[in-house]
């Protein structure tokens, strides 16, 4: 091998430039060897000039237009190599003799010099002296001497350079003519071509027709290679191609590979101007098989040296036998020291390792140091054949195994087993035994380092072999060796602790990062927290973490790695201090000091801050422990651990420590990034958990920080967990409008909570719970609602170097728990629907009109304002009033009011008939207390939600389902399921009205959660609650002064001001003069006939009969009546009452020809059914004497 | 001397399985590393001599002083490499032959 070697090497004239005459200042030297250098590439276009065919050139493709001679200027000239014969280039095929005139006035002396001088290039075939800056003398002279000297007259440098390329070309045109001539010769009487190896290879025993085939392969290769030197690649390729076949034909192995590299060169000078990958992998091809060529032809050279070896080996061992016999100690050191390099020599490395040891141990027996650091250079020259070789040297002999012209198979093999074998059981006692000797020898040699580092060695490697007692010695004497090195001294070999990487530690859920697609607006929609489990602090093998293989890391913000130590010895380890060692440059590790006691391992925490963008690895860790710096690679470890799995190796450090076996930790790529914004929480009032009874509602206030150093751009809320209904609204649009959030901003959140329903297997059976016996309030936790905040900052960083897909910095998630603890609060029992029947009355004082004075209308709006829920009208009766009754308990041990409220339509009914609220939208009970341990029960009248009007569109759509309900289903459809669910959705609306608010102490309030119980309460009967009877009927007393009055106006009376009308009670005797109110709810007219009647006490019809008490005038039975839609009609009547006493009146009619409507109302189907309607019962209290 | 002996079996890789210290007579600890340390040397011509002969016995291939080292070469197709031999029938085995033979 050469310097500056390359592959177009073997295109290049080789030319030597010697100083020639008197000594040359160094720099005119430099001048003119650069005013020669300039000319490295001489077109064959420039020299065709100098250039005469002598005879037909044997360069036939010589490409005279583009080609080139390429020249190589060996200043100072060169040994003459013993390679010139099969590569050509190597040849000096030209030599320049540089005279300085001015220090050489004899011209004559200058050329004899120069001839003897060149006479020592034997190959080279053009020489030219150049004499520079002559006296006008020796021009003078010179040009007598034209053809031995060339003399360069003084003037300008560019006519200096000119003259130098004329010369230069003409050199170039006369080598390149020698080498037609050379080439014709070797073409027509052939050449012989040896090399080094050729000499020691037998010539004689090769039969005679392959070795001319040789020959002739070989001269094809040398006109190949002269081809390539005068320019001319093709031919050079067709005389490398014939050179291939037969150098194969032969065997001739090392020729092949030498006419294959020929042909990359001729091919790559060839091709010069046209390089592709094509090219590119043709040569490495070719090169390839170069390689392998040269390697055969070694392997082949060595094959025949096997031979000697067991001769060499016999004679080895007779030598060995003779060392018994001889007296003196130092012939057999010298003895076995010859021996040892022999079988050194011979690749039988434990043989020389053996009798290296021999000698170790002789040296050992001299009392002396420099025997002592003898034995333990010897000894250190063994241990690579023991396995137990320091890592400082194992290291550089990793080196080396990378060098060219290594075995590579060999390598291959050392490499895995060089990793463990340290820690492999092979012949442990040998292993420990040559360590021991190397301390031994080091310490007497006074190296404490190399003691240090033997000591290291036996401890770590062989301590379940070696006694308590040899351990502590071993610390002891790695105590001794550290105190007579310098502080701050760093060994190759580790000694204690063995460290494993345990894991690392997860993003908290408070920081964790998420990686931002610029391409989705919600970007963070990929990656949904992991339900309960995002409470695990660090990963302990779980399915979500080891899968992790990328970790992100964040300049500034300290990162944490677990890592486990181990100290299997049978004394206490002090690490003076251990950190994690990164290569890298972009991180501060933090070291700290841990005391392991025997037989012990312990995780800790190693932490660091990541300074700057980029990736991260952690090899190992640095520890300063028994007073030397060492390096602990993790790999090295885990190599361990997988031999002892394999029983491999003595022991795992672990195992024998107690700690469990951990699954393989894969150490993630970790990256890390430029800072993000950090958001941080927390719960204005403390993050203790809030205690809530079931329903209240509660304000939770979260304050948010950014405590990162970029400002946080996009913000988004969402809600995970359970319980999430709970959440009854977040104030998103507080943040949005606080964004962007600056370093160190903060904002207010508001979240209003309400407290969620207990359910039975919530406090106890919840199996999360149960499983891990931790605290109670942790359980509760799997219950709480999150809130889980998305946040990012700029798309992209300035700072980021790279461009594409590494620029949109990624986002975060902030997860904030709602610390919710749910106790039992206020319970609802039951609901029940209560109908009973509440009579009317009718008062004495005859009925005011009020409503036929305009002017009094404010006053009737005074009166028709309720106050209260339960408003029962007594005038106007209630025959089957509904009344919801919510029975509540409260078992805890406070007081709490109960509100119950109804939301009211308002402007239910424009045409007023019953006394139903107009204005009002929201009214309350009274307020109940509850009283703890008692129950209470409360009433909802449900009268507020009858619709005004019976109504036929409202109807029809219910009319199947009515039908449904009350008779058997004759064909369910999807229009049925349609109106079911239309009942259904009427239903929970009415539901929803109805609210049960509570109150307890000054700050909890709530809302009891009745809704489906009012609903399973409410179901059967909602129709009867929802929809008003067809026909109502009011009686009431005329007016004796306006008896005449219209009746119509009457039908715009309110009902309340009637009632506070009717006051005074009715006399007997005395005609009284009544009237009925007949009003149509429905949209269509109706035809009936009215029946009135009036009962006593005990019930008896008191009209008809033999004892009829009651006389009356006008009509009471059979009266037929038209009634147009939503209108009222008036039937006046007169009644006398014989006796005193309470009766009662009572309106009813069959309707004729109902429609569908009624018919659905009464629920009936038959047409042929009468339809009755009755009216509710008015009582008359009849006073006066009999 | 030809009454003390060391047996060792050597697996794929150089690494022993099985070691044995036999022979009636008293061995100093020195004296078993070096019947060790020259079993172990003597691989080196073992590796080059398994690949000339088809012997499996090669008897006396190889010498330090007096002890003589002699080697079989055999394979087991059913071990399993890098596994040591820890049968104590083994060894007693080895034993009662040693002092039956030696």
């Amino acid at each position: 091998m050469e310097p500056d070697m390359s592959m177009e090497t073997g295109s290049m004239i080789r030319i030597a430039v010697l100083p020639i005459g008197g000594p040359i200042p160094h720099q005119r030297v430099r001048e003119y060897v650069s005013m020669l250098s300039r000319h490295t590439r001489i077109d064959l276009s420039s020299i065709s000039s100098f250039y005469s065919e002598h005879q037909k050139s044997p360069f036939t493709h010589q490409p005279w237009e583009s080609g080139s001679l390429r020249f190589k200027y060996m200043v100072g000239g060169a040994p003459p190599s013993p390679w010139e014969d099969f590569q050509a280039h190597r040849k000096i095929l030209a030599v320049i003799g540089l005279c300085h005139c001015p220090a050489s006035p004899n011209l004559d002396l200058v050329i004899d010099q120069f001839a003897s001088v060149s006479r020592g290039y034997g190959s080279a075939v053009a020489k030219r002296l150049f004499a520079f800056s002559p006296s006008d003398e020796q021009l003078e002279e010179g040009r007598e001497k034209e053809n031995s000297i060339i003399l360069f007259p003084p003037s300008d440098q560019q006519a200096q350079e000119l003259h130098m390329l004329t010369m230069i070309q003409d050199l170039a045109a006369t080598l390149l003519m020698e080498f037609e001539k050379w080439v014709l010769r070797a073409e027509s009487t052939g050449t012989i071509l040896k090399t080094p190896l050729d000499s020691q290879s037998n010539l004689s025993s090769e039969e005679v027709i392959k070795a001319k085939k040789r020959r002739l392969a070989r001269a094809q290769k040398t006109i190949g290679d002269y081809c390539l030197l005068a320019g001319s690649p093709v031919d050079a390729n067709a005389h490398f191609v014939t050179a291939i076949d037969l150098a194969r034909l032969t065997g001739d192995v090392f020729w092949h590979a030498g006419a294959l590299e020929g042909s990359v060169c001729a091919l790559l000078v060839d091709r010069m101007d046209e390089r592709d990958s094509l090219l590119e992998e043709e040569v490495k091809y070719r090169y390839y098989t170069v390689i392998q060529l040269y390697k055969r032809s070694y392997l082949q050279d060595n094959a025949q040296r096997r031979f000697v070896v067991k001769e060499v080996v016999e004679l080895l061992m007779n030598a060995s036998d003779g060392a018994k016999s001889l007296i003196d100690a130092n012939d057999c050191l010298i003895l076995y020291v010859e021996i040892a390099r022999l079988f050194g020599a011979l690749g039988y490395q434990r043989k020389a390792a053996f009798f290296s040891r021999q000698v170790a141990q002789l040296y050992l027996k001299q009392d002396n140091t420099s025997a002592a650091i003898s034995a333990m250079q010897v000894l250190s020259l063994t241990s690579k054949a023991y396995h137990v070789q320091s890592r400082g040297t194992n290291r550089k002999q990793h080196g080396s195994l990378h060098e060219p012209g290594s075995n590579n198979a060999e390598s291959g093999k050392i490499h895995p087993q060089s990793i463990i074998s340290l820690f492999e059981s092979q012949w442990s006692t040998l292993q420990m035994v040559v360590l021991r000797e190397i301390l031994m020898s080091s310490v007497r040699a006074g190296d404490p380092l190399a003691a240090w580092s033997a000591a290291a060695r036996l401890l770590r490697s062989f301590y379940p072999l070696i006694t308590p007692a040899g351990q502590s010695g071993l610390a002891s004497s790695l105590a001794n060796s550290a105190d007579r090195l310098p502080s701050g001294t760093r060994c190759a070999d580790p000694v204690l602790p063995f460290i494993r990487l345990h894991s690392f530690r997860i993003h908290p859920s408070q920081m964790e990062i998420i990686k931002r697609d610029p391409a989705k607006k919600d970007w963070w929609t990929d990656s949904a927290p992991s339900g309960p489990f995002i409470y695990t602090p660090f990963s302990k093998g779980g399915t979500t973490d080891s899968n992790k293989q990328e970790l992100t890391w964040i300049v500034g913000e300290p990162v944490q790695v677990l890592v486990e130590l181990a100290n299997p010895c049978a004394f206490e380890l002090m690490v003076e201090s251990i950190y994690l060692c990164i290569h890298s440059g972009n991180f501060d590790a933090f070291p700290v000091s841990v005391n392991l006691p025997p037989n012990t391992a312990k995780v800790i925490l190693l932490s660091g801050i990541p300074t700057k963008i980029g990736p991260v690895t952690i090899p190992g860790c640095i520890v300063h422990c028994f007073g030397v710096i060492t390096e602990h690679l993790f790999r090295d470890v885990d190599n361990l651990l997988l031999g002892a799995a394999q029983g491999l190796v003595l022991s795992d450090p672990f195992r024998c420590c107690g700690s469990v076996k951990l699954k393989n930790v894969t150490v993630p790529t970790i990256s890390v990034v430029p800072p993000l914004p950090l958001l941080v929480s927390y719960v204005v009032g403390g993050d203790g958990t809030t205690i809530l009874y079931e329903g209240e509602i509660r304000d939770i206030r979260i304050r948010l920080t950014n405590a990162g150093t970029v400002p946080i751009e996009q913000a988004h809320i969402s809600l995970s967990g359970k319980n999430q209904n709970s959440v009854m609204s977040i104030a998103h649009e507080t943040l949005n409008s606080a964004l962007p959030l600056k370093p160190g901003a903060e904002v207010i959140l508001t979240v209003i909570i309400k407290a969620w329903k207990l359910s039975l297997a919530d406090p106890d059976h919840d199996p999360s719970k149960s499983t891990s016996g931790i605290m109670r309030g942790v359980s509760k936790e799997g219950s709480n609602p999150f809130l889980v905040i998305h946040y990012a900052g700029p798309m992209s960083n300035t700072d980021d170097l790279n461009s594409s897909e590494a620029s949109v910095s990624p986002g975060r998630r902030l997860v904030v728990p709602l610390h919710i603890c749910v106790v039992q609060g206020l319970r609802f029992v039951k609901a029940r629907l209560l109908s009973m029947e509440i009579p009317a009355r009718i008062g004495e004082t005859p009925p005011q009109p009020v409503s036929l004075n305009d002017n009094s209308s404010e006053e009737i709006t005074v009166f028709s304002r309720i106050d209260s829920l339960v408003k029962i009208d007594p005038y106007r009766g209630s025959w089957e009033l509904r009344l919801l009754e919510l029975e509540l308990s409260n078992p805890t041990d406070v007081v709490f009011d109960v509100n119950v409220s109804i939301q009211l339509d308002i402007s239910m009914n424009d045409n007023n008939l019953a006394a139903v609220d107009h204005d009002t939208a929201e009214f309350g009970c009274p307020k109940t207390r509850i009283d703890h341990d008692c129950s209470a029960r409360v009433l909802i009248p449900l009268e507020h939600f009858k619709l005004p009007i019976l109504d036929n569109s409202l109807f029809a759509k219910n009319l199947n389902l009515l039908a449904n309900d009350a008779l058997i289903s004759k064909s369910p459809s999807s229009t049925e399921r349609n109106s079911k669910a239309e009942l259904a959705a009427s239903i929970s609306n009415l539901v929803s009205k109805i609210k049960v608010r509570w109150q307890s102490g000054r700050n909890s309030s709530g809302e009891l959660n009745i809704k489906d119980a009012v609903q399973a309460a409410l179901q059967m009967s909602v129709m009867d609650i929802l929809l008003p009877d067809p026909l109502t009927f009011v009686f009431r007393l005329m007016n004796r002064r306006s008896r005449t009055d219209n009746i119509d106006d009457a039908s715009k009376v309110n009902g309340d001001a009637i009632k506070v009308m009717y006051r005074s009670s009715i006399s007997a005797h005395e005609m009284i003069d009544l009237e009925v109110l007949i009003r149509n709810n429905t949209r269509e007219l109706i035809r009936m006939s009215l029946s009135l009647t009036c009962r006593d006490v005990a019930g008896d019809n008191c009209i008809d009969g033999n004892n009829a008490t009651v006389l009356w005038a006008g009509i009471l039975t059979e009266i037929s009546l038209e009634i147009p839609p939503l209108e009222e009609l008036a039937h006046p009547f007169s009644l006398y009452f014989l006796v005193p006493g309470e009766y009662t009146l009572l309106a009813a009619a069959v309707i004729d020809d109902p429609n569908d409507v009624l018919r659905a109302r009464a629920r009936t189907d038959s047409a042929d059914d009468p339809i009755f309607c009755r009216g509710s019962p008015f009582r008359i209290s009849v006073t006066g004497t009999a | 001397m030809a009454s003390t002996a060391c047996f060792i079996i050597v697996s794929r890789n150089d690494i022993p399985i099985y070691e044995a210290e036999l022979g009636p007579a008293v061995k100093k600890e020195e004296a078993a590393h070096q019947h060790q340390f020259i079993l172990h040397s003597a691989l080196d011509i073992v590796q080059d001599l398994a690949w000339t002969t088809s012997a499996m016995f090669l008897k006396a291939m190889d010498r330090f002083n007096e002890l003589v080292v002699s080697v079989y070469i055999l394979l087991n197709p059913l071990y399993l490499p890098g596994s040591r031999i820890t049968s104590s029938h083994f060894d007693t085995k080895v034993r009662a032959l040693a002092r039956k033979y030696l």
